[in-house]
C-alpha cells in the first residue's frame, strides 16, 4: 500500500511539473482577452419568442434559410407540427444537446478558456457542453465518431500584424444528428456532412462585445449560409455559473410520437386540443380509469 | 372566464421564454397569454426549467394547481432570482402563455411576475 501511494505521489508530481512548464511557456499576452461570462447580445426577436439562428431576421420562415426544395418541404411539415403544439424537428426538448451550430446562439452563458494547444468553449445548457477547438496545428483525422458539437480545428490569426492575435478561425466537422438550427426546427441534411466555419473576434470599438461570423455548409442548403452572432461580456466581476442538467427539470415527456407536459403532481397533461392519451399497447393491465377528469378538456385535477 | 385567470390584454411577450430554447415553445399559446393570480405552493429551482406550482382559486372557490415553467436557474440568477425568491404561501400574479390544450400548465417570464400588491419579486 505504501509503495502504491509513493507511485501516485511521483505521478502527480510529474503531472504538475508538466503543467507548470506549459503555463510558463504560455504567453497569454498574445491572445485577446476573452475572460469572463458571455451572453447573447440582446436583439429584438421578431415573429416568435425564441432566439433564431440568424439574429438579424424574423423567426421561422423569416430566416429565409436557403434550403433545397426537399428540405424546405421537411421544414414546412415541421412547422405544421409545431403549429399543432408539437416539437417538430427540435430535439433538445427531449434532452438532446443543441449541438453545432445552434449551441453558439447562447441560450445559456458561455466561457472561453484559451490554452496554446486548445481553446475550450464551455456552455452549460442541457448538459455541460465543452467544445474543444484544437489549435495545435493538427490535421483532420481520417476517421472520427460524430458528435453533437463535432470535431473542431482552429487557428489564431494576427490580422493587423501587431504581434497579437485578433481572430480565432474555426472549422467544425463530424457532426451528429438529430440537430436543428433553432427551436423553429430548421433542418440539416440527414447525411451528417455539415461543415461549420466560424470567425470569432472582439469588436474593435467595444472590448466587451464579441462577434461570431458563422458559415454553414450543408447539403440541405442551396448555398452556404452566413450569419453574424454577437455576445456581450457580463459586468459581474465574479459571474454566476450554475449547472444545467436536462433530466432534473424536464416536464416534456414523449410517448411514441406524442409529447405531453407533466402536471405539478407528476401526471401527463395534453399539450394540444384533441390530443389522444398515451398509447398503452405494451401494458398488460391498462388502467382504463387512470385519467383523472376529462382528458380532452384538460381538466385533469 | 374560469376563476381568477384573465386574458392578458395586448401583452408584448417578445422576450418571454426567449432565452429558454431547451424545447420549442410551440406547445404554449403565445398569441393568447393569460393572467393568473394565486398562491405559491412550491418553487422548483431546477434546470433546464424552473417551475412555479401555483394554486388558483376557481369561481366556485375550489383550487386548481398550475404547473408553470420558467427560465433556467443559470439565467434567472443573473437577474437576482434564487431558490428562495418565491416561498410557499406567497401570493403572486403573473402573465402566462398557457398550454394549447387548456390543461393547467404554461410558461412564464421573470419580468411578468409580481407580488399580489404589485411589488416586483426581485428588486430591480
Amino acid at each position: 500500500m505504501l509503495a502504491r501511494g509513493f507511485l501516485i505521489s511521483i505521478t502527480l508530481a510529474a503531472a504538475l511539473s508538466t503543467i507548470s512548464t506549459t503555463s510558463q511557456a504560455f504567453d497569454d499576452g498574445k491572445y485577446p482577452n476573452l475572460k469572463g461570462q458571455w451572453t447573447r447580445a440582446r436583439a429584438p426577436i421578431v415573429g416568435g419568442t425564441q432566439a433564431p439562428f440568424d439574429p438579424s431576421k424574423p423567426v421561422g420562415r423569416g430566416q429565409q434559410a436557403p434550403l433545397t426544395p426537399e428540405y424546405q418541404a421537411i421544414y414546412e411539415d415541421n412547422l405544421a407540427k409545431q403549429a399543432a403544439g408539437g416539437q417538430g424537428n427540435w430535439q433538445a426538448g427531449r434532452c438532446y444537446p443543441v449541438g453545432m451550430p445552434g449551441v453558439m446562439t447562447l441560450y445559456r452563458a458561455m466561457e472561453i478558456v484559451i490554452t496554446p494547444e486548445t481553446t475550450y468553449i464551455l456552455i452549460d445548457h442541457i448538459r455541460g457542453t465543452a467544445r474543444r477547438i484544437y489549435t495545435d496545428g493538427r490535421d483532420w483525422p481520417t476517421q472520427m465518431e460524430p458528435g453533437f458539437d463535432g470535431y473542431s480545428i482552429g487557428k489564431w490569426i494576427d490580422e493587423d500584424g501587431d504581434g497579437h492575435y485578433d481572430v480565432l478561425e474555426i472549422e467544425t466537422r463530424f457532426l451528429r444528428n438529430p440537430r436543428a438550427y433553432d427551436p423553429s426546427g430548421l433542418p440539416f441534411h440527414g447525411d451528417g456532412k455539415t461543415v461549420v466555419k466560424e470567425r470569432i473576434y472582439l469588436d474593435k470599438a467595444d472590448g466587451n462585445l464579441l462577434h461570431n461570423q458563422m458559415t454553414v455548409i450543408d447539403n440541405a442548403l442551396t448555398h452556404p449560409w452566413t450569419v453574424l452572432k454577437s455576445y456581450r461580456r457580463e459586468r459581474a466581476e465574479r459571474p454566476i455559473w450554475l449547472e444545467d442538467i436536462c433530466a432534473e427539470g424536464q416536464a416534456l415527456i414523449r410517448v411514441g410520437t406524442e409529447e405531453y407536459f407533466l402536471s405539478w403532481d407528476g401526471y401527463l397533461m395534453p399539450v394540444r386540443k384533441g390530443q389522444p392519451p398515451p398509447d398503452l399497447r405494451y401494458s398488460s393491465n391498462p388502467r382504463s380509469n387512470g385519467w383523472r377528469g376529462d382528458w380532452d378538456s384538460g381538466a385533469i385535477n | 372566464m374560469r376563476g381568477r385567470w384573465l386574458p392578458a390584454s395586448a401583452v408584448c411577450l417578445a422576450t418571454t421564454a426567449a432565452a429558454m430554447a431547451h424545447h420549442s415553445a410551440a406547445m404554449f399559446d403565445q398569441d393568447n397569454p393569460i393572467e393568473l393570480a394565486g398562491t405559491v405552493r412550491e418553487f422548483r429551482y431546477t434546470s433546464p426549467h424552473t417551475f412555479i406550482i401555483l394554486e388558483v382559486k376557481e369561481g366556485d372557490g375550489a383550487g386548481k394547481v398550475w404547473m408553470l415553467e420558467g427560465n433556467a436557474p443559470g439565467n434567472l440568477a443573473r437577474d437576482g432570482w434564487w431558490q428562495d425568491s418565491l416561498k410557499p404561501g406567497d401570493e403572486i400574479r403573473l402573465t402566462v402563455m398557457p398550454l394549447r390544450s387548456g390543461a393547467p400548465g404554461g410558461s412564464w417570464n421573470a419580468t411578468k411576475v409580481k407580488h399580489k400588491n404589485g411589488q416586483p419579486i426581485v428588486a430591480p
